[in-house]
């Protein structure tokens, strides 16, 4: 059934004991990555643990399409992120669509987000933030905002990397990522002011 | 980057030549991001060296990118995937 999955089969053959080899030895060590991301993308504990599963056991159905030497990590992050859209984000119990509609509108050019680069926040105001304060500034933006800087900022990954994980130009990975530091030092000055870290 | 831990006489020639405001600073926080995530050009990279120096608004930026980047880095909490998820997946690969 895989041999027909793929053209180039030919070059990533597995045998029954390689697929589990490959399985434990590239994809197991990223769970704990993948639940997180899986987390932060639905912000519900039932949707990720569904959508971890179900990620890894498409990753192990399809592993004949996994190169072996290339980027596990981004490979299952990928995965991930389309099983996300497909399956989980049309029954997503987070009120998103209020939020993006409004953004959408304060930054649909470059020049709007250029424009806001004067966020009156300083460096230690966000010092003085604990860890649950930066999550819920992060939970707070629209999930194609919140999942460009999990990506880069939390997960390390490239700019190369986010573009095939997202299937965006990189362009576009670079001005989504700007705009969602805008955004997230909206959040952040928000906190910063209700903490009292603000002057 | 930080000026205020040179001699005073070093601080005060310094400061003169300072920059207050930046006139192309919208420019300038595109390429201080790419520095921070290590994606800069090379000319990125000149501009940077060239200028970061000199100009306040754009310090004061880089402190704040740099911050706000390790702060999701370092002090967001991250969980351990449940036991009983990666049960299931072995469960069920071997099935």
């Amino acid at each position: 059934m895989l041999v027909a999955m793929s053209e180039t089969l030919t070059t990533n053959e597995y045998t029954d004991d390689l697929r589990y080899e490959v399985f434990n030895r590239e994809f197991m060590p990223h769970i704990d990555s993948m639940y997180n991301f899986a987390f932060r993308l639905t912000m519900d504990e039932d949707d990720a643990n569904d959508l971890v599963q179900d990620t890894y056991l498409k990753a192990f159905r399809f592993i004949s399409s996994f190169e072996q030497g290339t980027n596990a990590k981004a490979w299952l992050f990928r995965i991930l992120k389309n099983s996300f859209i497909n399956d989980y984000r049309k029954k997503s119990k987070e009120p998103s669509k209020v939020d993006y509609q409004e953004v959408e509108t304060t930054y649909n050019s470059e020049e709007a987000s250029d424009t806001t680069y004067t966020v009156d926040l300083r460096a230690d105001a966000v010092q003085e933030l604990i860890g649950d304060e930066v999550a819920n500034a992060l939970n707070a933006l629209p999930v194609d905002f919140r999942t460009v800087i999990i990506l880069c900022d939390i997960e390390g990954f490239t700019y190369e990397e986010m573009a095939k994980i997202l299937d965006i130009p990189i362009g576009t990975v670079r001005s989504r990522l700007h705009r969602a530091r805008n955004l997230l030092k909206e959040k952040l000055r928000s906190y910063a002011s209700s903490m009292g870290y603000d002057s | 980057m930080n000026a205020s831990s040179t001699t005073p006489s070093v601080t005060e020639v310094a400061q003169k030549q300072m920059k207050h405001t930046c006139e192309h600073h919208a420019e300038c926080m595109k390429i201080i991001q790419a520095i921070l995530d290590d994606e800069a050009s090379e000319a990125e990279k000149d501009h940077f060296r060239e200028n970061m120096d000199k100009c306040i608004p754009c310090i004061e930026a880089y402190r704040l990118e740099k911050c706000i980047k390790d702060s999701l880095n370092m002090k967001i909490v991250k969980k351990p995937c449940p036991e009983s998820i990666l049960n299931t997946i072995i469960s069920k690969i071997n099935s």
